[in-house]
């Protein structure tokens, strides 16, 4: 059973068909990806599915239910998380702030809990700190929680941004190029790292990626996008030999 | 040697074209005025103070000639070099300056007609009452030593010898304070913070008692702005929405106590405590409508709209078709103040007791929102509004919560202003209350609940010490302002983030700030 569906989606700019007629079905516990040149239309499509972007037409489901018209934090509060492409923290607040700003869906104290500084909301924090604590040291980041998320080097800004995905308590995880500008150990280090969220979480991943390596040794299933239209789909080793796929990424005459 | 008198000479010119410009403003005039008070001086009767003005002189060719010293330290003679270059071109200009204004007085050209301070008066008082020459000579002399000094000066202070035995005192005075068995004690106790906290307290309520009435009325309006930067800082410095029209929750929340607690224009009158109640909700209810149209404003185009949302409020306040509901331009009279168990609370004393327990409260709810969920969801709004969305707050309803908030506290503000002057009027709600309550928010550092207090003390507590600068108050006032955002851009007191932000390159400031930020999580 699919845990989140698009169904003929499509999204213009102007005059621009940024995503295309675009149906896919990621199953509940997979490792899904997304692959195509650049401006191909895969982060619009992330877009669309976290609504940021309202889509022109088609339905978005997540586990049977339309998100169509849903504002972002709505799509977020279902349990969808994103990372982006280019790294965005909130780079004046600290690791382990940025941590509880994920957690914000799943706590409930409102203002005037706040104010009133009651028993509940105290509690409510004393908790969200331990497990934003806990996912701190799950990315490997322990003991930097009180560091500007600035003043972390690339490669722990990259992990601290997945663990405040992961404080929303999601069921999918949208990750766009997760091993962008890594090298070849620390993407390997990454890529344990998803399958890690899968298989000890339970959460399933969709993913943007460019690392051919990346991409063939992780995902179960990979959907191809070219011009915003979906021009190939399947497992690995057949999206590998298919030659309209190598001709996109290559360029025509290439086969 | 070359680039060192270049350096040096035009080190001079620059400090002598500034003394140049002050003494043709006549600030020496009423400076000197000051300091000979201040050391007991000769004082003339006839010219006034030149002791005074011997002494500015001075000071300023100290500072000059050490200042020009410091690019080069390696030797005395070049210190010397570097003190008489800056010293003789200074005290060239100046003299030239000096001969000339004299010069032309004694041509009978009124000066007066083009610089309003530069009188027979203050031109003899240049001159130390002495002839044109003597008078020149003696300040191109002053200038010239007292510059080679400095220079000398610079080169005997090098590698902060001076500073650093000081500094070495201080740290074994301070670990003998530390052995004292009180203070010790104090330190080791897990309750200490609460013990200072009460101290503190102590301090705040019992210093009322030891001031005048006039002191106790200058509090008052610093106490007041006080609570609007708490409010102000929670929508600009927590969540990053610059409000410019925020004088107009002020007006509303002191038009709503003045007009429901005087006989006119409006003739209803309620007991003072339950009108304080209504302004902080009217004014918070202002902070939504005027929230709701610029739900989807950023940066400078929320500005603009915010300018004008308190200009509205003003011109409304003002406007003929108003004035029978607002009382129009005469503003409203006889308000009245609030009484407890009977008596009445008139004094500036207890207005000022009432102010700080309002301080005080606003305080410790801007503490628990800043650590609860609500601040962070502000903070990250701040921070990329984008993202915070895509996070799972909701933005619109966070921005309005921000707006209602900062409402809240400045109609808090605004009904203790009108209650306390017994009356309120259009002028006190121009667009320069908004203006002040910004600088005092980043003069004192953005964001930090101490800073906003500080800042209040300096923008409005300060121009009354400098009273005694009479005319020039404010120019200096300004001066102050601009010379300190140089120095200290993150504010006077900011929050253990900002500092850290502006100064990343210093390496011991970093981890010093993170275990602060680290106590408050």
């Amino acid at each position: 059973m699919s845990i989140l569906e698009t169904r003929n989606v499509t999204k213009t700019f102007g005059g621009l068909t940024a995503v295309d007629d675009v149906s896919v079905q990621i199953p509940e516990g997979s490792i899904y990806s997304i692959i195509g040149p650049n401006g191909a239309g895969k982060t619009t499509l992330f877009n669309c599915i976290t609504g940021f972007y309202p889509s022109d037409q088609g339905d978005i489901l997540f586990q049977d239910k339309s998100l169509i018209g849903y504002s972002p934090d709505r799509v977020t509060k279902q349990g969808i998380s994103r990372t982006y492409q280019n790294i965005r923290l909130f780079p004046a607040m600290t690791a382990l702030e940025n941590i509880l700003v994920g957690a914000h869906p799943r706590l409930k104290s409102s203002w005037l809990d706040a104010i009133l500084h009651t028993p509940r909301q105290r509690a409510e924090e004393k908790k969200a700190l331990e497990k934003a604590q806990e996912l701190l040291n799950f990315v490997g980041l322990k003991g930097k929680g009180d560091l500007l998320a600035r003043n972390l080097p690339y490669g722990e800004q990259r992990r601290l941004e997945m663990a405040r995905a992961l404080a929303n308590e999601p069921k999918i995880i949208l990750l766009d190029e997760p091993t962008a500008g890594m090298n070849p150990n620390e993407s390997r280090a990454m890529m344990r790292f998803i399958e890690n969220l899968r298989d000890e979480l339970g959460i399933t991943i969709l993913l943007i990626e460019h690392d051919m390596k990346v991409v063939m040794g992780i995902s179960e299933f990979i959907y191809v996008l070219d011009f915003g239209q979906l021009i190939a789909k399947g497992p690995p080793e057949e999206i590998q030999k298919n030659p309209q796929v190598i001709e996109s990424y290559l360029g025509r005459g290439a086969v | 040697m070359k680039e060192n008198i270049k350096q040096a000479s035009r080190n001079g010119a620059l400090v002598g074209v500034i003394l140049g410009f002050v003494i043709l403003f006549g600030l020496t005039t009423t400076l000197s005025e000051i300091l000979g008070d201040l050391f007991r001086l000769n004082s003339n009767s006839r010219t006034g103070n030149t002791g005074g003005l011997m002494l500015i002189f001075a000071i300023i060719a100290l500072w000059a000639g050490s200042k020009a010293a410091a690019f080069d330290k390696s030797s005395w003679k070049t210190t010397l070099i570097s003190g008489l270059m800056s010293g003789l071109a200074l005290s060239v200009i100046i003299s030239a300056l000096t001969l000339l204004i004299g010069t032309l007085d004694a041509a009978d050209v009124e000066m007066r007609d083009y610089l309003v301070q530069l009188n027979r008066q203050a031109i003899q008082f240049l001159l130390y009452g002495r002839s044109l020459w003597v008078g020149t000579l003696i300040t191109f002399g002053i200038l010239l030593v007292f510059s080679i000094g400095g220079g000398l000066l610079a080169f005997f202070l090098e590698d902060r010898k001076v500073g650093d035995l000081v500094y070495e005192k201080s740290l074994s005075l301070r670990d003998k304070v530390l052995e004292f068995t009180i203070i010790k004690s104090y330190q080791e106790n897990p309750r200490s913070k609460w013990i200072g906290y009460g101290i503190l307290l102590g301090i705040v309520f019992l210093f009322p008692l030891f001031l005048g009435r006039y002191w106790n009325y200058i509090m008052g309006t610093i106490g007041i702005y006080v609570l609007m930067g708490l409010g102000l800082n929670i929508v600009v410095g927590l969540a990053g929405l610059l409000d410019l029209g925020y004088v107009a929750f002020f007006a509303i929340g002191a038009y709503t106590a003045g007009l429901l607690t005087a006989p006119a224009p409006i003739p209803i009158q309620i007991g003072f405590w339950p009108v304080l109640i209504l302004s902080i909700v009217l004014a918070a209810f202002a902070g939504i409508l005027l929230g709701i149209p610029v739900l989807r404003m950023r940066g400078d185009y929320l500005a603009i709209v915010t300018l004008g949302f308190g200009e509205i409020i003003r011109v409304l306040i003002r406007s003929d078709m108003m004035t029978p509901y607002l009382g129009g331009p005469q503003g409203v009279r006889d308000i009245a103040g609030p009484s407890l168990f009977g008596l009445a609370l008139d004094s500036e004393r207890a207005y000022l007791y009432l102010i700080i327990f309002g301080i005080l409260l606003t305080i410790l709810f801007t503490n628990y929102l800043q650590n609860s969920r609500v601040g962070r969801a502000w903070m990250a709004m701040r921070e990329d509004e984008t993202v915070a969305q895509a996070m799972g707050i909701n933005t619109l309803y966070y921005k309005l919560l921000a707006f209602a908030t900062g409402a809240a506290f400045a109609g808090l503000g605004g009904a203790l202003f009108a209650a306390r002057n017994q009356y309120t009027g259009p002028a006190d709600h121009t667009l320069m209350v908004s203006i002040n309550v910004l600088c005092l928010l980043i003069v004192g550092g953005m964001g930090s609940v101490p800073g906003v207090i500080v800042g209040a003390f300096v923008l409005k507590g300060l121009p009354e010490i400098l009273r005694e600068l009479e005319l020039y108050r404010l120019l200096v006032f300004g001066g102050l302002l601009v010379v300190m955002m140089i120095i200290r851009p993150e504010g006077i007191w900011p929050a253990p983030r900002r500092m850290m932000e502006l100064h990343e390159d210093e390496g011991g400031g970093l981890t010093q700030a993170a275990s602060l930020v680290g106590d408050e999580g």
